[in-house]
């Protein structure tokens, strides 16, 4: 198991041996989500905000 | 490879295609993709079909777009690095890309790449129900505005009702209600109903939203008689029948209540290799994502009432331009969007390590398919 630092509030996130790039993790502390956008060095990102719009 | 152009897009935004009348525009594309490498036809809908890969290819990636447009004319023109024009935003300007993408990109191992350009989904959405029927593909992007740093990772349902009331005329002097009273205490009593069935529910997405289309009344002088129109945009949790089975009982008595059409709404998951890839896509131009809900409906209501695979919707053009004077997309997100989604393809996983759509809250026979 990897560990990562949460760039919301700096609590070690525990990572899965087999994590892919993309997959979105959860701060178990502060709740952000995480996106994991390198494997090698493993590196985590803001996860992509949800938004709401109108129209098609 | 060539370097994108808009050619393409400029020459389908000009051949006018509102819902019903686009056979030119589908027979221009079909002409364009097999002059680009793929395998094009019309089929028995009147949609234009690209595929490009082995025909026996383990996996298939649907790009699904849609090639009508509501009517009204735009004056196709490029101003400011713009392209002005009905269709520009919804949704030709996805359609182009998705068209450019799969023509120019190296396709991995194992996957053909369909283009569908469907007919009528500003309307009843045949062309979607005719492609949903003919294909099942392994994973799709429907083809629709969500901005070029944006995934779309669900659409609301819609359901139209008509409520009519007949009645005797009376003289107006008499205390009874008339139809039209009737008819607004309906309406009244269809918003009061929402209300409640909204609260805790703070997201848009998540709430269920009538509205009144129109209220009319007449008399032959023996009868009067309301009819309105009225419809739903629908949170996940409520298919069509849902609502009817809860407005119906506030009906006034005598009154007919009949559901035109519905579908339900579709909600993907954010974590599969759908979506993981098309994010990646957007990194790798260098662009922040983000994920978004869409208020409307799409072809993506239509096709996920059998389609099991991941589904989003990604396009270039700002969707509050949709069905508006002012429609115009600027030509870099189009050209963004085609590097973008030719990354997509160019990275596309083994379809075994796409997980099957997750999220999708009501089971297909719930999700309406009228």
């Amino acid at each position: 198991m990897n560990q990562v630092e949460c760039v919301e509030c700096g609590t070690t996130v525990s990572v899965p041996d087999n994590v892919m790039r993309g997959e979105i993790l959860v701060c178990q502390d502060c709740g952000t989500e995480l996106e994991v956008i390198e494997l090698d060095p493993l590196t985590v990102d803001l996860a992509p905000l949800e938004m709401e719009d109108w129209g098609e | 490879m060539s370097e994108p152009n808009a050619d393409l897009l400029i020459e389908l935004v000009r051949r006018a295609s509102p819902s019903g009348h686009e056979a030119a525009a589908v027979a221009f594309l079909v002409d364009w993709m097999r002059a680009h490498g793929l395998v094009a036809y019309v089929d028995s809908a009147g949609n234009a079909i690209g595929i490009r890969g082995p025909e026996r290819a383990r996996f298939t990636l649907m790009l699904l777009g849609h090639i009508d447009t509501v009517p009204g004319q735009v004056p196709v023109a490029v101003r400011d690095g713009a392209l002005y024009g009905r269709g520009s935003v919804d949704a030709k300007g996805s359609l182009a890309a998705f068209a450019e993408a799969a023509a120019q990109a190296a396709l991995p191992d194992g996957w053909r790449v369909v283009v569908a350009g469907a007919v009528c989904e500003e309307t009843d959405s045949r062309g979607a129900y005719h492609i949903r029927d003919s294909f099942e593909p392994d994973a799709c992007i429907v083809g629709e505005p969500s901005g070029v740093d944006r995934v779309a990772l669900g659409y609301k349902g819609h359901v139209w009702f008509r409520y009519t009331l007949a009645q005797a005329e009376t003289h107006s002097s008499r205390p009874e209600p008339s139809v039209g009273a009737l008819g607004a205490a309906f309406w009244h009593a269809v918003l009061s109903w929402s209300e409640n069935a909204n609260q805790g529910y703070e997201r848009h997405f998540d709430q269920v939203v009538p509205h009144l289309n129109a209220i009319n009344t007449r008399s032959d002088g023996l009868e009067a008689v309301v009819v309105m129109s009225i419809s739903f945009r629908l949170p996940p949790r409520l298919a069509p029948d849902d609502v009817r089975a809860a407005i119906a009982p506030l009906a006034a008595p005598g009154a007919r209540l009949e559901m035109d059409r519905g579908v339900g709404a579709y909600l993907g998951a954010k974590d599969n290799a759908l979506v993981r890839g098309m994010v990646g896509a957007i990194r790798a131009q260098g662009r922040r994502p983000a994920f978004v809900l869409k208020s409307g409906t799409s072809d993506m209501n239509v096709v996920c009432t059998r389609w099991l695979c991941p589904l989003i919707a990604y396009g270039p053009g700002d969707s509050h331009l949709d069905h508006t004077p002012d429609e115009h997309l600027p030509l870099d997100d189009y050209a963004a969007a085609i590097v973008t989604l030719r990354h997509f393809i160019e990275h596309l996983e083994p379809a075994a390590e796409l997980a099957p759509a997750q999220g999708t809250t009501l089971p297909a026979e719930q999700r309406g398919d009228l």
